[in-house]
């Protein structure tokens, strides 16, 4: 059932694009979180994508290691931006360091809200990538009608 | 005595079936027979109904994804059509032979 490969790599697509979802959904969260489970100021998390190939028809078979056969893709690691956050004069903030300064997140909500966006239309790419192969099957099985 | 029954019984050996030497039969169950090639395709088909319905348990438990379950949904969807148009097939040539006059 080598029809379904095409649906398999979809629906890896379709788990990455929500992954990426999910952490700039975590970053627009966390744009003002000033303190971490480790005591530091949230940073942005990125994934990570990889291609992967995805195995054959349905026998559990690995696909031949050609660059010709179709690559799924996943989140192979998710790291957090290391560039340095907006530091704030708030001497009252609980979160202060010795100077008086508050490090805030390095996560711009424009930049996020962006990310989502593209996120988002690349779900929705996947999702048109799968109807459209449903509707090939609906199609060649119509042949035989 | 005895053991001129036993002669008598040892010289009566069953009939040859004609088709056990010379055209290959095949097995009912064996491989690459038509039946045994409709059985695992039909047990394919059922497997991926099996896993659609265990992703739409998993989605409405609160786990699970969406877009597996559709996925599966989906899966199980086309390949119960196949299975349909198979089936419908063998109906049809069924009937076909059966209205032959002879």
């Amino acid at each position: 059932m080598d029809f379904f490969t095409a649906l398999r790599v979809s629906g890896s697509g379709l788990s990455a694009e929500r992954t990426r979802v999910n952490l700039a959904s975590s970053n627009l969260a966390n744009a003002e979180t000033t303190r971490g489970p480790d005591g530091q100021p949230y940073k942005r998390l990125d994934p990570v994508f990889q291609a992967v190939a995805m195995e054959g028809a349905g026998n559990g078979a690995p696909a031949a290691p050609g660059a010709e056969s179709p690559m799924g893709v996943e989140v192979s690691q998710v790291v957090a931006d290391p560039t340095p956050g907006k530091r704030v004069y708030s001497p009252g903030h609980p979160d202060a360091d010795a100077d008086g300064f508050v490090t805030f997140p390095n996560v711009n909500p424009v930049n996020e809200v962006v990310n989502l966006l593209s996120a988002s239309r690349g779900y929705e790419a996947n999702a048109t990538a799968v109807e459209t192969l449903k509707q090939m099957a609906q199609k060649g099985l119509d042949i035989s009608r | 005595m005895r053991s001129e029954l036993e002669l008598a019984i040892n010289g009566v050996r069953p009939l040859e079936r004609p088709e056990s030497r010379g055209i290959e039969k095949p097995g009912a169950s064996g491989e690459g027979t038509f039946t045994g090639e409709l059985s695992k395709a039909l047990g394919e088909v059922d497997k991926l109904q099996v896993d659609a319905d265990q992703q739409a348990k998993m989605v409405a438990e609160g786990g699970g994804n969406l877009h597996e379950m559709s996925l599966a949904l989906e899966k199980a969807d086309i390949s119960m059509r196949l299975a349909m148009k198979v089936r419908n097939k063998l109906v049809d040539a069924y009937n076909e032979i059966m209205r032959m006059s002879v």
